[in-house]
């Protein structure tokens, strides 16, 4: 192999690191968009039929975590817990504070959808005799999350680009595996470059799949 | 010399020739009024005029100018023509007031002061003195369309050219807007109106120029226009046109 | 060191994160400014030129393309600076998503508004200045708002250009004290509280140049 592009030539020897670290990557990715979007379901309905404290605190969470920074989210999470006594794995804490992160982004676009339904579709299910929790299930949620697929998939690819984020504390995704192999040969350039051309890759693949789905689930008059 | 002369004016649009050899005349304190059937091409026909739409072939000479040639100067061309749309297009991020300013300053090149005594003794001219603040979401139709016809009159064009100023008003906006329109043709105002608005048409016009498919049927008073024509296009148009009285 | 200290060693930092924020904002509005009025031309390759930016700035992650530019770089000779690295890279992403929001803005003017303008006689250049550009200004401004705070929220990448802004503060009192959860706290307060003061600062100028009717549908 003596006439190969040395950088080519790391590529390939490192490459199971590398597979390695797009898995970490797409499972988190995966993760955390599933549990951000439950959460944002489950502080959405809160902040709709909650008590008033509830509504208020559920309004505060949600306004803190879109006002401060993911990585403040993240570090927190990363160098706290340990203080408090709990120590977990990097994965972990990365889920943990994705999911505070994406449920309250979710959330939020779950509640501009709503703001935008017809009122008295809702009102002639509480007139009918369903319960809340009835009227959320049936009525609310399912026009709410047609209204959302946009922002949510959008969110997708945004938390697919944010697991990028996660090497900062110590997540072994894709981007540590690109940080390692550049540490070797030095390489930077080609090295970032590359992994930028993959993320690329990825957030396309998203992109498609869920142009896909909006065009499923289009229905006239919407 | 007529103030506008159209010859055998052509207007293709892809495959569809929507005017096929228009020929009119209009001198200056003439008010003629275009009417025809839906498609009839009478709006193209008044966009032509200002080469708002790109003739394919004929010829327009306005004020002995011959306006079709290339190389002709739009913009000082349309500076002498009032255009009043269909649905108002006011700028709708400013207020009454700016909108028949803007034009002053930025065309005429008038000062904000000259501009705005304009403005206020057009204004007053159409009752709209009042409204002079309020931004277009905030006026009725009847008001929008007043305004717009401030806007373009107070730039002193030689000619208005109106665009159906009453259709998308409804009966009680349209009479305001309609006696806007009509103190304008006592003031001898040179004006060119498409429109299927019949009082209009026959208390507000010298003559009403009858299109049909891109050519010019007929040219009248509404008198001989309107009541058992010979013509049976125009017969038929005139007995689908409610309340002619 | 109290939890009060803590804070003031932090809000030292919150000058650098400002001006960060505001540089990188900046530079995204003149991005996304030229690229809506270069689309208005319809030129073919210009078109295309933009949407490749687009597409490429807003799938790539910040973090990568941080380290392109200030890692990367340097390698094929071409050094720059910390802060020159945050603009070109949280910069030009800011740019493509504000490219999209102008040119939406723009199309959202009513064409019948600009045929009024050039029916009166103005040239392309007056209609644009005096009706295009106030109007898509104005419907601009709610995505200008989240973009602003997207970048306030990237902003903390900066620590690992080495640019002295609150994370980097953060981290070497972290270090040193041990007392993470607590600093970490704090560096949320303080970014809440300057994102609530921008909220605040946006309200009011939208409040102030806001116009009856005035809507983007």
């Amino acid at each position: 192999m003596t006439g190969m592009d040395p950088f080519l030539h790391d590529l390939i020897v490192f490459s199971p690191q590398i597979l390695a670290g797009l898995k970490n990557t797409v499972v988190l990715m995966a993760i955390i968009s599933l549990t951000g979007f439950f959460g944002g379901i489950a502080v959405f309905y809160l902040e709709l039929n909650g008590n008033k404290i509830c509504r208020k605190m559920t309004e505060r969470y949600i306004s803190f975590f879109i006002g401060t920074p993911l990585l403040v989210h993240l570090f927190l999470m990363y160098y706290g817990l340990p203080q408090l006594g709990i120590h977990i794995s990097p994965l972990a804490v990365s889920v943990i504070g994705f999911t505070l992160n994406v449920s309250a982004y979710n959330a939020r676009y779950l509640m501009t959808a709503y703001n935008g339904l017809d009122q008295m579709e809702l009102e002639a299910a509480r007139a009918q005799g369903f319960t809340p929790a009835e009227t959320f299930r049936s009525i609310t949620l399912p026009q709410v999350l047609r209204l959302s697929v946009p922002s949510l998939t959008n969110q997708v690819i945004q938390n697919l680009k944010d697991t990028s984020v996660a090497f900062l504390i110590q997540y072994q995704d894709f981007f540590a595996q690109v940080q390692e192999i550049a540490a070797t040969n030095f390489e930077f350039f080609k090295a970032y470059m590359m992994a930028g051309l993959v993320y690329l890759t990825l957030v396309s693949v998203i992109v498609v799949a869920a142009r896909g789905l909006e065009k499923r689930i289009a229905l006239p008059g919407f | 010399m007529a103030l506008i002369e159209v010859k055998n004016l052509v207007k293709q649009f892809d495959d569809k020739i929507v005017l096929k050899g228009v020929n009119l005349e209009l001198n200056e304190g003439q008010v003629k009024v275009i009417m025809g059937p839906s498609g009839c091409g009478k709006s193209t026909l008044l966009r032509c005029l200002n080469l708002l739409v790109q003739p394919t072939s004929g010829q327009i000479i306005f004020r002995g100018e011959e306006i079709t040639r290339p190389g002709v100067d739009v913009r000082r061309l349309r500076r002498n023509i009032g255009f009043v749309f269909q649905h108002f297009a006011l700028y709708s991020h400013l207020n009454v007031q700016d909108n028949v300013t803007l034009g002053l300053r930025k065309i005429r090149k008038m000062s904000a002061r000259e501009a705005t005594d304009k403005a206020f003794h057009e204004l007053e001219r159409v009752g709209m003195f009042d409204h002079r603040n309020k931004y277009p979401a905030q006026l009725s139709g009847g008001q929008k369309q007043r305004a717009a016809i401030v806007r373009a009159l107070a730039m002193d064009p030689v000619v208005m050219f109106l665009d159906e100023p009453t259709s998308s008003l409804d009966p009680e906006m349209a009479r305001e807007v309609v006696s806007v329109i009509n103190k304008l043709y006592l003031e001898n105002v040179t004006m060119l109106c498409v429109t299927h608005d019949a009082f209009l048409a026959k208390y507000i016009s010298d003559s009403i120029i009858f299109l049909d498919e891109g050519v010019v049927l007929e040219e009248d008073i509404a008198e001989r226009l309107f009541y058992d024509h010979p013509n049976p296009r125009i017969r038929e148009f005139y007995l689908s046109v409610v309340d002619l009285k | 060191m109290t939890f009060w200290n803590i804070l003031r060693v932090l809000a030292s930092g919150a000058g650098f994160t400002i001006l960060v924020t505001v540089a990188c904002t900046a530079t995204g509005l003149l991005i996304g400014l030229v690229t809506a009025m270069l689309s208005r031309l319809h030129w073919r390759p210009v078109e295309i030129m933009i949407a490749a930016y687009t597409y490429t700035f807003r799938g790539i992650p910040v973090l990568v393309l941080l380290f392109i530019v200030f890692f990367g770089l340097p390698i094929v000779g071409i050094r720059v600076s910390p802060f020159l690295s945050m603009i070109l890279s949280l910069g030009l992403i800011s740019g493509a998503y504000l490219s999209e929001i102008f040119r939406g803005a723009m199309n959202s003017v009513r064409r019948e508004e600009i045929l009024a303008a050039e029916a009166m006689g103005m040239t392309r250049v007056q209609s644009f200045l005096y009706i295009v550009l106030p109007q898509m200004v104005r419907f601009s401004i709610p995505g200008m708002i989240n973009e602003f705070t997207s970048v306030l929220k990237y902003s903390p990448f900066a620590y690992t250009v080495g640019i002295p802004e609150i994370m980097k503060e953060a981290m070497g009192l972290a270090a040193v004290t041990l007392r993470g959860l607590e600093i970490y706290l704090a560096v949320g307060i303080i970014y809440f509280i300057i994102y609530r003061m921008f909220c605040m600062l946006f309200a009011t100028l939208e409040k102030r140049y806001r116009i009856p009717g005035l809507s983007a549908d």
